[in-house]
């Protein structure tokens, strides 16, 4: 029986609430959500992609590394998935 | 081409073009290193030289660069506090030695009858415009010309020929060198292609696009149009771009970043008031060179300069550069600077290695050897390395410490919590520096701890364990870029993996094959 694999948005999820230190705040995290707004500071974006790329065993391309892509689960996700292409 | 001093039998050159085929020796990057180079090797005759490197020398820091001939004003708190900056400092020591001899071999090339040495003499101001940093460097460099018994007086800064800062920005202090004086970069780099030309060298106004070999060796070089030249050993001394190259034909992670410190100068003509007659400079600042002035000849005077870690290689300069030079100019050196007429604007890259020390060896591909990482003093060092070089490309035993092997593991000259510290005082020097202002009633130490924050939690995020230099440690928190490649090297050289040996470093068989 194959054991199911965790979508790439619940794996991004997991590390931004991670990354931010979101847990036990009762706060439903939105895929739309603006993490710059959460508190995501330069240097926690910082660790954050370093994570990403870490756990899916990616190397964002180039233009990928700036402040848009990390905006939001959804930008992550996206990026994580071209990167996988 | 003829080439009086190249062996008689090869290299064969193709028929109906002036580009070689061949050579023995190949150096990329016609810069202050590579030219040098060049010219070290004609001067011992080891057979054919070609020196390929765009002649604009666009992006590259010797065309931008201040030439001071200087290293104890150089001095920082860093210099001499740990054995392997101790070898680092002395070879600015040893390479100031060389430039008496150097100077009177390229008098004769000299494109104009502006003198290449355009001051033979240094001082240094030490104002309160710069924070601590400038303090303690003014002290260590005191302390550095004792230790090495060299000459200084203190001097009244208004005694300074041409010096006439805004009062707010005086001096209070300031020493005389009467031995640091400076050349005209621009003016030694015309010099040198004339004399390689005159020699027989064949410089190449191209770019090479790649290195040509196998996993054991290079063996060529193709340039920007596919012209391939085979050489006996190439040389990169590419400066900012020597990375790249060596990438192209040995792509492993171990191999130590470059970044490029970009830097901006202008050159300009003094339209009024009394010249300078000698370098006079700040110490170094915060995460750069200091403030300082270079006179020229012919009425022109040099400005440097910045310095900002960057991710992309280009000639650009950054508004906030040009008014930092300018007011500072201006406020701290002299008034009447406003009314010079800015002749040229110099854009630079240094090339900036991880720990900070130069790249200077045999690699592990036979035939291959890289000579960069040189960062703020490439120019001055550059007729010792030359020689240092030249023995290696021949067999022969080096004369500079083997520290500089270009796949040593990073050089370790302090701790985190060290590193840390040192760059919350770059950090407040560069906050003075550059004027910002915090509430009346914020204090100084209130700052550094806000800088101490952002290194403690760089250090987490970047999960760093090799404590860094506080120019690299600033580019990497504040830069995507910079963060993933600094990190990504850490790691590598923390998982204990053998770093690749050179192949002919300790035989000088790169030389001889």
């Amino acid at each position: 029986m194959p054991v199911s694999q965790p979508s790439v948005a619940d794996t991004v999820r997991r590390l931004v609430t991670e990354q931010l230190n979101l847990n036990g705040f009762g706060h439903e995290l939105r895929p739309d959500e603006d993490l710059w707004r959460l508190g995501m500071t330069s240097l926690t974006c910082l660790g954050l992609m370093l994570s990403i790329e870490d756990t899916f065993e990616i190397e964002l391309p180039e233009e990928a590394l700036q402040d848009s892509t990390f905006r939001s689960i959804n930008t992550i996700s996206a990026a994580v998935k071209s990167s996988r292409k | 081409m003829p080439n009086p001093t190249m062996r008689s039998t090869e290299p064969e050159f193709a028929a109906g073009t002036e580009r070689p085929t061949k050579a023995h020796v190949v150096i990329i990057g016609n810069g202050a290193l590579g030219l040098f180079l060049a010219d070290e090797l004609i001067e011992r005759q080891v057979g054919s030289v070609v020196v390929v490197g765009p002649s604009h020398r666009d992006t590259g820091a010797s065309q931008a660069a201040g030439a001071m001939l200087g290293c104890f004003g150089e001095t920082t708190t860093e210099s001499l506090r740990t054995d392997a900056a101790r070898t680092r400092f002395e070879l600015g020591v040893s390479a100031h030695d060389k430039w008496p001899e150097t100077l009177r071999r390229l008098k004769e090339f000299a494109p104009s009858d502006r003198p290449l040495q355009t001051t033979t003499e240094s001082h240094i101001i030490l104002n309160s415009v710069g924070a601590e940093l400038d303090t303690v460097n003014f002290a260590a460099m005191i302390d550095a010309l004792d230790q090495y018994d060299k000459p200084w007086k203190e001097v009244a800064p208004n005694d300074i020929p041409g010096y006439n800062p805004r009062t707010e920005s005086r001096a209070l202090r300031a020493i005389h060198l009467p031995t640091e004086g400076a050349v005209d970069a621009r003016g030694v780099l015309a010099s040198l292609e004339r004399r390689l030309r005159h020699g027989g060298a064949i410089l190449l106004d191209q770019r090479v696009r790649k290195l040509v070999g196998s996993g054991e060796e290079v063996t060529a070089v193709e340039l920007d149009d596919g012209h391939i030249i085979e050489a006996g050993n190439v040389v990169v001394a590419a400066g900012v771009h020597s990375e790249s190259l060596v990438r192209t034909v040995f792509d492993v992670p171990e191999l130590m970043p470059i970044f490029p410190g970009l830097g901006f100068a202008m050159i300009a003509k003094r339209t009024g008031g009394e010249p300078f007659t000698s370098v006079v400079r700040t110490p170094n600042r915060g995460f750069a060179c200091g403030l300082h002035v270079v006179p020229q000849g012919g009425g022109l005077e040099y400005y440097g300069a910045t310095n900002r870690l960057v991710h992309t290689i280009s000639s650009v300069t950054w508004m906030a550069d040009v008014r930092f030079l300018a007011q500072y100019s201006m406020q701290q050196l002299d008034e009447r600077v406003a009314s010079h007429e800015v002749m040229r604007w110099c854009s630079g890259n240094r090339p900036v290695t991880l720990d900070g020390f130069p790249l200077v060896g045999w690699m592990p591909l036979s035939g291959l050897y890289l000579m960069t990482g040189t960062y703020r003093d490439g120019f001055h060092c550059a007729p010792l390395l030359a020689e240092h070089v030249a023995n290696e490309l021949q067999g022969k035993s080096g004369i500079i410490d083997s520290l500089f092997q270009p796949m040593r593991r990073p050089v370790a000259t302090r701790t985190v919590e060290w590193s840390i510290d040192e760059y919350v005082k770059h950090s407040l020097a560069a906050w003075f520096e550059t004027g910002a202002q915090a509430a009346p009633q914020m204090t100084t130490s209130q700052i550094a701890d806000y800088y101490r924050n952002m290194a403690v939690q760089a250090y987490e995020q970047l999960g760093a364990d090799y404590a860094l230099g506080p120019d690299i440690l600033l580019y990497a928190q504040g830069n995507l870029h910079g963060a993933r490649r600094v990190a990504r090297y850490l790691r590598t050289i923390r998982g204990g993996g053998e770093v690749a040996q050179p192949a002919g470093a300790s035989t000088g068989a790169g030389g001889t094959r």
